[in-house]
């Protein structure tokens, strides 16, 4: 039996490092993404949205907020948008819950695992893949409506400049803990829906049980458990509006610690994974 | 797995056991997926503890079910090319190259949501190659094919080792397919290595028999061949007749005398499957 | 002598998609292989065999009967199927026992038919763990339990030793040999050609949802004409022993693959293993070993399914 195969050449030039390999795990998972109608539309209309939300607050505060001095807490009710919150928990969600449960359900984890990357790099890759996507409608809003707000007169160049800044580090507070939970939900399971009602679970289940018990019990500080009012007390402090129900270091503390454990607890889980069936 | 030692050449190595044997874990230890509770281990030269660079320079095909369905034949190759290191051009180059190799035509551009199960192995196949390693691991790679499928696929294994340089571990349930591409062959069971070496010398068996399949009377054959002074008895569809100086001779004298027809002459050669099971069965203590 | 299955232009499609195209041949007797390349027919075959399809255009007979809707018949036949999934939280005794008490045995009689059925397959020990911790070899063996526990007359097995590792493959081959020893019939199909030769000469060749080859194999392959039968004989003398078949005028080609090996290739392997004996007695060279490396399975298939 004969088969004429051509020979395949040999590789003369040495691999690239880490970086690049990082690198090309991003950008094809973010090509990928973008092929995904459900990830196009709420991209786009969660920027579109929540930009326009914050850019109409500005313009028309004066009827929607009288008596709001136009300084720089001015800018913490663009942040405390409700719009932001259900596009993230979207966000997280919709792309997300799939980024990883989606190679555990394929079992294409074993291709990645045998390449010449970490645990760590894969990692490293997948959050890099969600947080400049749910950044788009956590820091994107925050940061262009102070700048559009300086550009057409209304308020000054430096509380704006110092609006940015402090959008940018809420922003990505608030988007570090999405990316972190829906990751590690999303290394949990197979089935991405779970980990996709996973983390509507963590937003609404938490956040709307937390109102109505601390409304019916008058304790606010039930309110520490709803991730969405631990963002607006920071948020609080940051742009020095008036003080909330609870405070800004136990709400910061435990959106960091959120995050950190959840990152922890994704990576020890991904090292634990059994990937090649025997 | 426990306390295995085994030191493998270049070449072409077939790793067998039965289920529970330990090649699982023993593969996914070259892989530098798994740490050792104890001991050491080196592959290609460096200690299984660089899992990273290690892994640079081994490609690796598993037996379950692990392509991106979404992604094309072309994509899924070029995409792993580039994780483990190449840069985009060369990367892509290689994917066309290696998958023209392994004989994905134009199905290179579908889904591999599409494909059938003979493709798949071969996608399975080109990601493996397509960053040149020195070292090819391979898992049940003929599984789900059907014979055309499995004869293309063992030809493919056997072009790669037989490449100067390059080394494959075949594991395999199928243990003809071993014995032929395989020069080197590692026994495994309950964790420890029970046989290890040359398939030519673990295999020589009884070289002092002669084994023939005649179409004819069987029995007939063996009373003249006995009467001739050599010692012969029925084994399965043939004769195996004891070696002495002239039984070959003998054999077509009692064919002519009888009428009857010789269809296979040669030695008694001993399968790696009758290996195998005599090796297991000793050690085995049963279950399952 | 008829076959135990009879067909005769059986086709079966699914919408546009060919299963069967006017299958015929007639086979059964013994055991059987089944070989072809996926999507040939295969599994409709089986599934028309067992009753579960009807075909849309000729007959189809096992047993002298037609196993549509035959419920009698169906409990003749032991079928093991190709898909692995067992029910993960059953035992394997529990396993067998439910299939049968389902098909109407008393439990009695089903618990100790199980446990019959599974000491066949060598699945004793292992038979109160549930099935889900079993490897794919002892799935196998557990279908074929479930196939056997009835007593059937036939077996229809679709890709039995599939994924299985070397011990359970021989322990199945093992049984259903047992199985046609005792009288019984199976049908085998499987990919690896090896192991069907290894319990049977009979197979039967599908491709394209049509019969191509039916019967022993050593038959087919001498009718086919076209590939010259490859005979390899290890002689001192290749040269001289080449002179001494030149007479044979079935023969095609001499070649020389070795300092000691002489290669025939003939259009008539019977006459030439008829006539060979008595050329090597009468004065031809000394012939140390024979062997036909194209007389197989797995040659037939390739010659005649490419």
């Amino acid at each position: 039996m004969s088969i004429s195969l051509p020979t395949y050449t040999r590789r003369d030039m040495p691999l690239l490092g880490r970086g690049h390999r990082i690198r090309a795990i991003i950008t094809s998972g973010l090509r990928r993404e973008f092929k995904r109608p459900a990830a196009i539309v709420t991209v786009g209309v969660g920027t579109l949205i929540t930009t326009a939300w914050s850019i109409i607050s500005v313009f028309f505060a004066p009827f929607l907020l009288p008596g709001q001095p136009l300084d720089l807490s001015f800018f913490y009710t663009m942040a405390a948008n409700p719009a932001i919150l259900f596009f993230v928990t979207l966000m997280a969600s919709v792309i997300g819950s799939g980024l990883i449960a989606d190679d555990l359900d394929t079992m294409a984890l074993s291709l990645y695992l045998s390449r010449p990357i970490t645990h760590r790099d894969y990692l490293i890759a997948k959050a890099a893949i969600l947080v400049p996507l749910i950044s788009m409608v956590a820091i994107f809003p925050l940061v262009l409506t102070p700048f559009l707000a300086a550009l057409l007169g209304r308020f000054s160049w430096v509380i704006v400049l110092q609006a940015i800044g402090l959008s940018l580090v809420i922003g990505l507070l608030l988007t570090a803990f999405y990316a972190s939970v829906s990751l590690f939900l999303s290394s949990i399971t197979r089935r991405k829906s779970y980990a996709a009602a996973g983390v509507f679970a963590v937003t609404f289940g938490l956040t709307i049980p937390a109102e109505i018990l601390s409304l019916a019990t008058r304790n606010q500080s039930l309110l520490y458990l709803s991730p969405w009012e631990d963002f607006l007390a920071v948020a609080r402090a940051a742009f020095g509006a008036s003080a909330g129900p609870i405070d800004w270091p136990g709400a910061l503390a435990i959106l960091l610690g959120v995050t950190v454990l959840a990152s922890l607890a994704t990576y020890i889980r991904m090292r634990a994974v059994e990937v090649v069936s025997g | 797995m426990d306390d295995l030692s085994v030191a493998i050449p270049e070449g072409a190595i077939g790793l067998v056991g039965p289920n529970g044997a330990g090649k699982t874990t023993f593969l996914r230890l070259l892989l530098s997926l798994v740490r050792p509770t104890s001991g050491t281990a080196r592959v290609l030269g460096r200690d299984i503890q660089d899992g990273v660079p290690l892994r640079e320079r081994i490609g690796y095909m598993p037996e379950h079910d692990c392509l991106i369905p979404d992604m094309t034949g072309v994509g899924l190759v070029t995409y792993m090319g580039r994780v483990s290191g190449l840069d985009t051009n060369t990367s892509m180059s290689r994917a066309h190259d290696v998958l023209q190799f392994v004989g994905v035509e134009e199905e290179r551009y579908r889904k591999i949501a599409e494909y059938s199960a003979g493709m798949k192995q071969k996608v399975k196949l080109a990601q493996a190659m397509v960053h040149d390693p020195e070292l090819y691991i391979f898992d049940e790679p003929t599984t789900g094919l059907d014979p055309r499928g499995r004869s293309e696929m063992l030809d493919l294994v056997r072009l790669i080792s037989n490449s100067p340089g390059r080394n494959v571990i075949l594991s395999s349930h199928i243990l003809p397919d071993v014995e032929t591409i395989c020069k080197y062959v590692i026994i495994l069971d309950g964790g420890h290595q029970i046989a290890a070496g040359d398939m030519s010398r673990l295999l020589s068996g009884a070289t002092d028999r002669l084994r023939i399949d005649i179409r004819g009377d069987p029995e007939a054959f063996v009373r003249r061949l006995s009467e001739a002074g050599f010692e012969t008895e029925v084994s399965g569809p043939g004769l195996r007749i004891t070696r002495q100086p002239g039984v070959e001779g003998a054999v077509f004298q009692v064919a002519k005398a009888l009428g009857a027809e010789v269809r296979y002459m040669g030695a008694e050669v001993r399968s790696l499957e009758e290996l195998f099971l005599d090796l297991v069965a000793r050690t085995d203590a049963g279950g399952g | 002598m008829s076959g135990v299955v009879e067909t005769n232009g059986v086709s079966k499609w699914y919408g546009e998609v060919l299963g069967l195209n006017a299958f015929t041949a007639s086979f059964g007797r013994g055991i059987t292989g089944l070989v072809g390349p996926n999507g040939a027919g295969k599994s409709t075959l089986f599934k028309l065999l067992i009753g579960q399809l009807r075909a849309d255009q000729g007959s189809l007979r096992m047993l002298d009967e037609d196993p549509w809707n035959n419920v009698p018949l169906k409990r003749r036949l032991g079928y093991c199927p190709e898909h692995n999934q067992l029910y993960g939280w059953l035992s394997g005794q529990q396993f067998v026992e439910t299939l049968l008490r389902l098909d109407g045995m008393p439990a009695r009689q089903a618990t100790l038919a199980a446990v019959e059925a599974l000491k066949l397959v060598g699945l004793s020990k292992a038979a109160h763990r549930p099935t889900r911790t079993y490897s794919r070899g002892m799935r196998q063996r557990a279908k074929l339990a479930q196939a056997l526990a009835h007593k059937p007359e036939i077996l229809i097995l679709d890709e039995p030793l599939s994924g299985a590792d070397p011990l359970a493959r021989v322990q199945i081959l093992r049984t259903i040999s047992d199985f046609a020893r005792d009288g019984g019939h199976a049908l085998m199909s499987t990919h690896v050609l090896y192991e069907i030769e290894r319990i049977t000469n009979n197979i039967v060749l599908i491709h394209n949802g049509k019969a191509i080859a039916s019967g022993d194999i050593h038959a087919i392959r001498a009718l086919i004409d076209e590939h010259p039968h490859a005979v390899r004989l290890t002689t001192p003398r290749p040269r001289d022993l080449a002179q001494v078949l030149a007479g044979m005028d079935h023969i095609v080609a001499f070649e020389f693959p070795a300092p000691d090996a002489l290669l025939v290739r003939t259009r008539k392997p019977d006459a030439f293993y008829k006539e060979l004996p008595e050329v090597v007695v009468d004065g031809g060279p000394e012939v140390t070993g024979l062997e036909s490396p194209d007389d197989s399975l797995d040659a037939v298939f390739r010659y005649l399914v490419g």
